[in-house]
């Protein structure tokens, strides 16, 4: 009795969510249906033709310094009646996932940059990016009308088809504390790319005259922090190049790699000699525990000397001393002494509107917007070489002049960011950053690390 | 307290040293539970002290232990920057619904495991709980399209919904707790003409508290602080929960990140999660204490 009546009620239990799952999905369908007929205009995929109006989504980071490109649409949508644009946001650390997602489930964005992890080369080899070449054939665009410098535009070219519209570019200096210089009566660096006297020597005697190393944490103080790109790319700063050259034209995969050679094992200990021998640099440690984990510890006004990213300007208000901008010293790479960060816009293979999504970047990248958008982005630099000038003055406190020189210097002596160039970079990354720690505590020495970064860079490049 | 020890010969043998044993033990235990509290409270301190602090005392070092002066227009600015209350309520609506649908549908699923044996019910049993051996990114994509398919996307749905669809780890220790009620109280149900489904709402759950309470605490953290799927689902600016807001904050590589308005959203982010504690700890006592069972 009491068996049949509990495998009834289990029958019933079953019959009732069979129902349940039918009628949500019966519920759902018809939604769908009712949806369609209004959005589908926007993704019907007939693109090219005028008269219909079209939308693109714009992927991009959620933060300020991207998401102002919200406030330049209305004037956009005004001067292009057909097409509407949406900017699609994610956090930086999900920015990848999201893509990712958006485009195996079919909706892929229009425009975007390479604004999280990955860079342009993990992209164009995951087969993301559309050849832009023949839009840009048919469109007439020529990047000297936009007064985007040609060097620029070789960037994101490869082997002769063009993948993305340079946007902006960050530069490599160094930014100083005026204050630490007065107190240790030290000139300050020149910003002047070619005063041949500002040398990599130079810097270390400079930054000895400013170093305090205390057992008391609040008065330890360090003259340099030689954070100069990524940990793969450094040797390059001294003239020692660890990826084979075929690597800058085939799309970021290094045919061999030199990591253990002698000459990239000198160029690390010139490095970590910063740190463990003549002790004017701060180690990883230190400074994680003077600014928090991805904190900047030159922002706490504990460092003399910091060579970063030229982003770190756009912060420079709000610090609580006086800040200079000098050039990168001279390292002994008569060629290279900054590197470059170029954003470029970039139109996705699944991108139903490429046409559409083509004149939103030209829009973006006109010589009016460049200039709108470094006050309301708070700073991000243009590549547009007339918009230049307006950045120059951004900055409160510091002379336009230097920034100016710092940035014509940078564009000479430049190079761009391996992490945009090369492929799984990401990886890269992270296993430079695991391999390199024991260097830093003085567990092990460079030699003893190099083969197995060696090992482990070609494995990861095949991946 | 030193009193005390003097005062032990006095005592009959037994009782001073049961005395002095509890004494020692209890002061030393008290000890470094106030020393542990404070330990625990101090990141709260540290936030609540940021949260007042000016942009430019965030970046001094050493770090002060009070603001230097009370800045309490950072609470009223985080409403102006960030669509704050807004972002609260999306929050505490994709939460609550989560909490009911995982309440509902795990009780249920809990039930069944628990007090029908069938033919193959452990089989199944453990095929649901391996449910739990799959990572979320394994899903994500597969998911996403479900849910697009749907024409789900950038609304609550995506959120909500799988919550009343059960989830294995509560239906677990769902499971565990209903397998300790007495078959007894079932069975008198059962002879008084009680329903299945009456036995589970009027028998089951009202002695279920302090595992519901736990199961529902669980829950609402979980959907609280989630930010994958949010951020995969959701693309309008309105309908942003508080984790990706609040994730805007640090977004930029660029900048450095305004931490005392951080701190204010994290201040007042916890608010639901202690104010849930507080009454879900009170189900809790009275769960053991009315229903008298383990």
């Amino acid at each position: 009795m009491k068996r049949k009546r509990i495998k009834k009620t289990f029958a019933l239990l079953l019959a009732t969510s069979m129902l349940v799952v039918l009628a949500l999905s019966g519920c759902s369908g018809g939604k769908s249906v009712g949806d369609v007929a209004p959005s589908g205009e926007g993704d019907s995929g007939k693109s090219g033709s005028s008269g219909e109006k079209v939308t693109i989504t714009h992927y991009t980071i959620d933060s300020e310094d991207r998401t102002f490109i919200e406030k330049l649409i209305p004037d956009f949508e005004a001067k292009h009646p057909n097409i509407k644009v949406k900017v699609e946001k994610a956090p930086y650390e999900q920015f990848d996932s999201k893509l990712q997602t958006l485009i195996a489930g079919g909706k892929s964005p229009d425009v975007t940059s390479h604004y999280g992890y990955g860079g342009f080369a993990e992209y164009y080899n995951k087969d993301m990016l559309l050849d832009l070449s023949d839009i840009i054939k048919e469109d007439g665009f020529k990047a000297s009308d936009y007064s985007i410098p040609d060097d620029l535009m070789k960037i994101y070219t490869v082997k002769d088809h063009v993948y993305g519209i340079p946007v902006n570019m960050y530069v490599t200096l160094m930014l100083y504390n005026k204050d630490m210089f007065d107190a240790a009566k030290v000139p300050y660096p020149p910003s002047d790319y070619e005063d041949k006297s500002w040398t990599f020597d130079k810097m270390v005697e400079d930054a000895k005259k400013m170093t305090h190393v205390s057992d008391d944490i609040a008065k330890t103080q360090y003259g340099v922090d030689f954070t100069w790109s990524e940990r793969d790319m450094r040797p390059l700063y001294f003239g020692v190049e660890p990826y084979s050259q075929d690597t800058w034209s085939n799309g970021g995969v290094p045919s061999e790699t030199h990591f253990d050679s002698p000459d990239v094992i000198a160029a690390y200990n010139k490095l970590f000699n910063l740190i463990l021998k003549d002790k004017v640099s701060p180690t990883t440690e230190w400074s994680k525990s003077v600014a928090g984990q991805n904190g900047d510890a030159f922002v706490t006004g504990k460092l003399g000397m910091t060579v970063s990213g030229s982003w770190s300007l756009a912060g420079s208000n709000d610090f609580p001393f006086k800040v200079g901008v000098a050039a990168v010293p001279a390292g002994g790479n008569d060629k290279v002494r900054s590197v470059l960060f170029v954003d470029p816009l970039l139109i996705l293979k699944g991108s139903k509107h490429p046409k559409e999504a083509f004149e939103w970047i030209k829009y973006l990248v006109s010589d009016e917007v460049q200039e709108k958008s470094i006050d309301l982005s708070g700073g991000n630099p243009p590549v547009n070489t007339k918009a230049a000038e307006t950045y120059y003055k951004h900055f409160d406190g510091i002379d336009p002049a230097d920034v100016k020189k710092v940035y014509e210097g940078a564009v000479k002596y430049g190079f761009e960011s391996y992490n945009h160039l090369i492929t799984n970079y990401s990886q890269i990354n992270d296993m430079f950053i695991n391999e390199m720690q024991p260097i830093d505590t003085g567990h092990k020495t460079v030699e003893e690390v190099m083969p197995t970064i060696q090992k482990k860079v070609m494995e990861i490049i095949k991946r | 307290m030193s009193t005390i020890p003097a005062a032990g010969p006095t005592a009959s043998p037994s009782v001073t040293k049961r005395r002095r044993k509890v004494d020692g033990v209890s002061i030393a235990s008290f000890a470094a539970l106030i020393v542990t509290t404070f330990l625990m409270l101090l990141p709260l301190f540290f936030m609540v002290s940021t949260s007042l602090k000016s942009k430019k005392e965030l970046l001094r070092f050493p770090p002060t232990f009070l603001p230097d002066s009370w800045q309490w227009s950072n609470y009223k600015e985080i409403f102006e920057t960030l669509n704050f209350g807004q972002m609260y309520m999306n929050s505490l609506i994709i939460g609550i619904l989560t909490v009911v649908g995982t309440l509902l549908s795990s009780a249920l699923a809990a039930y069944g495991f628990a007090r029908y044996r069938g033919k193959g019910s452990n089989f199944w049993f453990m095929l649901m709980l391996s449910t739990m051996m799959l990572p979320y990114p394994a899903i994500m994509i597969p998911q996403f399209i479900l849910f697009s398919k749907l024409n789900w996307l950038d609304t609550f749905l995506p959120l909500i919904v799988p919550a009343f669809f059960g989830s294995a780890y509560n239906i677990f220790l769902l499971r565990q707790f209903f397998s300790t009620l007495p078959d007894e109280l079932f069975d008198a149900g059962r002879i008084d003409g009680c329903s299945e489904f009456r036995m589970w709402r009027q028998i089951a759950l009202p002695l279920s508290g302090p595992a519901l309470a736990t199961v529902a605490i669980f829950a609402f953290i979980y959907s609280w602080n989630d930010l994958l799927t949010p951020v995969l689902y959701l693309s309008s600016s309105d309908k942003f929960t508080l984790p990706v807001g609040m994730s805007s904050f640090t977004s930029s590589r660029f900048r450095i990140p305004p931490w005392h308005l951080l701190m204010v959203a994290s201040v007042l982010a916890m608010l639901p999660i202690v104010a849930l504690f507080a009454v879900a700890q009170k189900r809790f006592v009275e769960g053991i204490v009315l229903t008298g069972i383990k």
